[in-house]
């Protein structure tokens, strides 16, 4: 359900969820997915962050919008050469190049989603950069990326409280930051995202702020503060900006998504309606008895006083966004919130 | 100790996550079989056929070998009444031969509790892998949990040898010390001094193997590998128990499925081997078994727990063949969409304990069942 | 030497805690045994490792939908706690009232009921239970979704009589009937559909969906019930009521408490102990508090007796080593593992075997266990560049004359400053005989991991793998 207020210059309808939980080894599915990347051609890539029991499963899969899963990449939990350990967000340049960081393994992995190089199901690797350490270029715990026009890569350097730039190829350019709270300043940041106009937006997970600076890294503005309310965050993870301006942030703490206008001002808030998805329905047919008894069950039920936090709502609520952690765009106004509790995403369209 | 003949011992070999009974042994003639698999099916041409009907995965090559020596006895349709598909509950069933309540003991703690009621040889039982499954835990019963036999016994962190040594001589003489005071500290210092015991005699088995089968680098055939080495160092050890998986395919399941079958074949072909070379193939039997099949109708990836499996024993005593039946795949025989079973797991169990480890087997599997003629005499 | 009062808040802080690093033992003989006590009893912020911080890293102690992280996820409140009574006063009913996952694969209901237990543990036994019987994993555990009006299903009733208060020979069949009947309409939202996916272990399509507790007023048989010897239309909470009136319900949770926070077994001292404690139970309205406070300021609690009168659990073990070594302070990658030493050594967390509980005392010792205990905490308590190793050797060369120790003062240092530890004369000779391979220990100017630190590592290594060790 979503709340429109009157002034909301945005109307998002909902269109879709695509997800099941994929307690395997590959095939359609997803196991706590962490972040998204649509390509032009259609495809969409989720990056599986996964749970330690399937870690030799970390992978990234393909799928689109009409619920085909194309296949996968990635060779499970390592520090070796395509493998990742605590693999965060992802980014595709204008060249089709993928860039995924790894924040326990202090780098950005890129890969080539081209169909030259690897066919629709798949992609080619080609190579690792960054180490970890505190100087220029120096990575510690990258987590949000982003790209700009000119195809650099904004890394959030989490636990080194900074944004540093780079070409695509890891090559450093420029950073900013230190830790704190004030205009420039962060606290374990997460999500990054640039504008039409390669203005760069930051995350700021535990300011519970969103930070807009120039892409030279000059402060411009910071939206939202503390809370549950309306323009508020508790622990934003990840941050889009459609063409327009809209500014859409994944407001993980408070199980939800807002959408703020380029001025920052409240427009709306997406709690999630996940409907069943062509896989889920899959899996229905083989169950029926379950199938069954999920018919006459109220999916949507009352809770009791204690379990009135948003995160206990939606443990219990299953069309609620449980865990949003990525916000993504596509060229057709589309949204997608990857729910990493949910194993799934939810598609919305910009009227 | 001497024996002219030697004791038998049980291996056992534990399917975690619910092996995929249809793509085991596989009713490749069946059309019903790749209607309702229509995406998780092994292709007809694929299968190694054991008859006109029914076929081994093609992942168990070894399998096959050892069946047309007349090795391998297939227990079609196992499984219990009011089959429960939650994993932890139905390997609970399996390990406690209790379908009915909760067991507490289980059935193989029990077993080596009979075979050696005083204690006296630590090493009767041992499971290679770490934690202790509940078919092996018994109240008194003291089982080694091996999860690495090269390394295993006290402060296995301590890299340095002689410290290494000269802390266990420490820790063998505080956990010797003065008896009849304090019953708890009694209870320790035996328990310790049992644990230096195995872990003095287990520490001698990889050195006084020789072999010349060479084990795959997998965990499982790893495993396997520790068993031949504990079982031919001759220390007593009656039951040896490990286990593998996870065979929970929901999804990709052929190739996972696939991937753990040459695993588990392979391994067992090498034990086979490594028996045969050292003359001792009549000497070990090797039970396979998992906590529950899988659903008839595969879900578009993989399959959904299901109920209604397969067993397997193995071994140079073991009549080969096949036993119980193949479960019907015809709508009116399926339980809720499930494989019915035909034959109480509790009767292999039956057939182990009394025909091969020479027990009384009511009181351990809690009742009466029929067994089947499993093995030779 | 150790004093008596340096002794006697060990041993407090042993039971009513994972046993305490000698700075926090020193910030509670600040306050002395009456403060600590009172501080323990009331708990207030516990100042754990951030839940956003948890799940920021491990997405599956999020989420939930599996047994090791979620013993993992309540291992590292424990071990960052600074209220571990809390803790301990959870762990305690959580074995109780022990409710297993393998039957509910739902991971965060039981959480949700452990912090039930942690909200409600140390309050009002009445209240306590009447939270348990609304608590959805306690209801689908023990089949009370299947308790209907119009067809009875006794087991909650019966094990709430005989396992959670009076225990049996104190009500009859009857009573038991007329228990069940007043709970029927206690149940989960979804029930059916709960149930099925519970029995499946079903995550799809979209993981696990948690529970709450729901109450069917047209399931309920409101009719008349007799129950120890009462009679009225009793629905649970009327039950309830008589149940913590009765004589056998305060032996049952003052014997239980008793046990776990005093002693395995109980002497004849110990029997007046819980004498009082039940005299405590009623003066105070059955506060869990109360109760408490009497046995901790108790003279057999207080008397050599009780000390080291208990084998700790693997829980304990564990946490306490950890808590001692002050390790995984941190978001660690590969957290579970070290949970799963619990369940290696024999108590599983959310897992207890039956709905017995765990069978402590004794029966956590066997050699497959004994191995894994004495192997984990001797690496934890070895390991030199741990903070609260660190700080054990800072000590050790303060304490020192001149920053030499004698290999006695070496092996009495380690004794003194992981407990205090009580060992006897032939362990200590043991220790000290080990201590003296190298002569005496110069610790001045030691650097990070040298070999003097080591040799400090290699006595704690010894002293954790005592039988001693192994009790609290």
């Amino acid at each position: 359900m979503s709340t429109q207020t009157k002034s909301s210059e945005i109307v998002l309808d909902y269109v879709k969820t695509i997800g099941i939980v994929n307690n395997g080894y590959n095939g359609r599915g997803f196991a706590n997915p962490y972040d998204i990347a649509v390509g032009g051609d259609g495809r969409i890539f989720v990056l599986n962050r996964c749970d330690p029991l399937r870690a030799s499963a970390i992978r990234v899969g393909i799928c689109n919008l009409e619920d085909e899963y194309l296949g996968e990449f990635g060779r499970g939990f390592g520090a070796g050469d395509e493998q990742f350990a605590w693999p965060v967000a992802m980014v595709l340049d204008s060249r089709y190049r993928l860039h995924i960081t790894d924040e326990h393994n202090h780098r950005v992995t890129t890969y080539d989603t081209s169909g030259d190089a690897s066919g629709n199901a798949s992609a080619k690797y080609l190579s690792h950069w960054g180490k970890p350490g505190t100087g220029d270029g120096e990575l510690n715990g990258p987590a949000g990326i982003a790209v700009d026009s000119s195809d650099n890569l904004f890394v959030v350097d989490q636990h080194n409280s900074r944004v540093q730039k780079f070409t695509s190829d890891g090559k450093f350019i420029a950073n900013w930051g230190s830790f704190g709270g004030g205009d420039g300043q962060f606290n374990l940041p997460w999500g990054a995202a640039v504008d039409k106009d390669d203005n760069v937006y930051i995350a700021d997970w535990r300011n519970n702020r969103i930070q807009k600076f120039t892409n030279d890294g000059e402060f411009l503005a910071a939206f939202g503060n503390s809370g549950e309310g309306e323009g508020q965050f508790q622990r934003p993870t990840s941050v889009a900006v459609d063409p327009e301006g809209f500014i859409y942030v994944a407001d993980w703490g408070n199980e939800r998504v807002q959408v703020l206008g380029p001025d920052g001002s409240f427009q709306m808030i997406l709690r999630g309606e996940a409907t069943v998805s062509k896989w889920a329905e899959a899996y229905f047919d083989s169950n029926p008895e379950e199938k069954a008894e999920r018919d006459i069950s109220n999916l949507k039920p009352e809770l009791p006083a204690h379990l009135n936090t948003p995160y206990h709502i939606s443990s219990q609520t299953e069309p609620y966004f449980w865990g949003p952690v990525s916000v993504s765009l596509d060229r057709e106004g589309r949204l997608y919130v990857a729910e990493t509790n949910r194993h799934r995403f939810q598609v919305y369209q910009k009227r | 100790m001497t024996t002219t003949k030697r004791e038998k011992s049980l291996i056992v070999i534990q399917l975690s996550g619910g092996n995929d009974y249809l793509n085991t042994v596989i009713p490749y003639s069946e059309g019903k079989y790749y209607d309702y698999r229509s995406t998780v099916n092994i292709p007809q041409n694929k299968v190694i056929p054991i008859d006109d009907h029914y076929g081994f995965n093609p992942s168990m090559g070894p399998v096959k070998s050892l069946w047309d020596e007349g090795k391998v006895a297939i227990i079609n349709g196992i499984g219990y009444q009011n089959p429960n598909r939650s994993h932890f509950r139905s390997m609970d069933i399996w390990h406690t031969a209790e379908p009915d309540s909760i067991g507490k003991e289980g059935w193989l703690g029990r077993a080596i509790r009979d075979i050696d009621p005083q204690g006296e040889n630590v090493l009767t039982g041992i499971n290679f892998g770490r934690g202790l499954p509940r078919a092996l835990a018994c109240p008194g019963v003291s089982v080694a949990s091996v999860g690495d036999l090269d390394t295993y016994g006290l402060f296995p962190d301590v890299q340095d040898e002689e410290l290494r040594m000269f802390t266990l001589e420490a820790f063998s003489k505080m956990y010797g010390g003065a008896a009849g005071r304090d019953p708890m500290m009694e209870l320790l210092g035996q328990t310790g001094q049992d644990a230096l015991q195995g872990a003095d005699i287990l520490r001698t088995a990889p050195a006084m193997y020789s072999s010349s089968v060479e084990y795959a680098p997998d965990s499982l055939a790893q495993n396997v590998k520790s068993i031949s080495q504990v079982f031919h160092a001759n220390v007593g050890a009656r039951v040896l128990y490990t286990q593998h998986g996870p065979f929970d395919t929901h999804a990709g399941e052929l190739i996972s499925h696939a991937k753990l079958w040459d695993e588990v074949a392979g391994s067992v072909g090498c034990l086979m081997d490594d028996l045969k070379e050292h003359g001792t193939e009549n000497d070990a039997s090797i039970l396979i078994f998992s906590e529950f099949g899988r659903r008839i109708q595969d879900n578009g990836s993989g399959s959904d727990h299901g109920s209604g499996g397969v067993a397997f024993m193995i071994g140079g005593a073991v009549n080969g063949g096949t036993y119980g039946e193949y479960p019907s795949l015809a709508e009116a025989e399926q339980i809720e969409g499930d494989l019915r079973s035909n034959n109480d797991f509790r009767s292999v169990y039956t057939g182990i304990l009394e025909d091969w480890l020479g027990l009384d087997a009511a009181p351990i599997v809690n009742g009466q069942f029929e067994k089947f003629d499993l093995f030779k005499s | 030497m150790i004093s008596n009062d340096t002794a006697l808040m060990a041993h407090l802080l042993r039971r009513a805690g994972f046993g305490a690093n000698r700075d926090e033992l020193e910030s509670y003989l600040e306050i002395g045994y009456d403060g600590a006590v009172e501080a323990l009893l009331n708990p207030s912020d516990p100042g754990n490792m951030p839940d956003d911080l948890i799940r920021r890293y491990h997405v599956d102690q999020s989420e939930l939908r599996d047994l090791p992280s979620s013993s993992a996820y309540w291992m590292y409140r424990m071990i960052s706690t600074s209220c571990p009574m809390e803790e301990k006063t959870a762990l305690f009913w959580h074995g109780l009232f022990a409710t297993g996952y393998s039957k509910l694969n739902q991971a965060r209901s039981q959480l949700n009921q452990v912090e039930m237990f942690r909200r409600s543990g140390l309050g009002s036994f009445e209240d306590l239970l009447v939270e348990l019987s609304k608590d959805p994993a306690m209801i689908v555990w023990l089949d009370n979704n299947e308790n209907h009006g119009a067809s009875i299903n006794e087991n909650y009733g019966r094990e709430l009589l005989e396992l959670f208060s009076m225990g049996i020979g104190n009500y009859s069949e009857d009573d038991i009937k007329g228990c069940a009947r007043a709970f029927t309409g206690w149940t989960l939202g979804n029930a059916e559909y709960m149930s099925v996916r519970a029995a499946k272990d079903s995550i799809w399509p979209y993981g696990r969906i948690a529970w709450h507790f729901d109450y069917r007023e047209e399931d309920h048989d409101d009719g008349e019930k007799t129950f120890l010897g009462e009679t009225g239309r009793f629905n649970g909470e009327d039950i309830i009521a008589i149940i913590v009136k009765q004589e056998a319900t305060a032996r049952f949770v003052a014997t239980r408490l008793f046990q776990f926070f005093a002693a395995d077994e109980i002497t004849e001292a110990g029997e007046k102990t819980i004498e009082a404690m039940m005299a405590t139970y009623f003066s105070s309205g059955y506060q869990i508090r109360d109760m408490l406070r009497t046995l901790f300021h108790s003279d057999y609690f207080k008397s050599e007796e009780a000390r080291f009168a208990r084998v700790k659990g693997p829980v304990e073990m564990v946490v306490g080593a950890i808590r001692m070594a002050g390790n995984y302070q941190d978001p660690y990658l590969g957290i579970e593992g070290v949970a799963n030493t619990m369940f290696y050594m024999g108590q599983g967390l959310l897992r207890p075997p039956t709905v017995e509980g765990w069978h402590e005392g004794a029966e956590w010792i066997d050699s497959g266990a004994l191995v894994e205990r004495v192997n984990f905490v001797a690496k934890e308590l070895s390991n030199v560049s741990s903070p609260g190793v660190r700080s054990i050797i800072e000590r050790l060369e303060a304490g020192a004359d001149q920053g030499v120790l004698q290999p006695s003062e070496l092996a009495d240092g380690c004794l003194d400053l992981l407990g205090p530890i009580q060992v006897s004369e032939e362990t200590r000779s043991v220790l000290v005989e080990y201590a003296s391979r190298h002569g005496d220990l110069d610790l001045n100017g030691h650097q990070p991991g040298d070999q003097a630190e080591q040799r400090v590592g290699d006595i704690l290594r010894l002293v954790a793998a005592t039988r001693e060790y192994q009790l609290a």
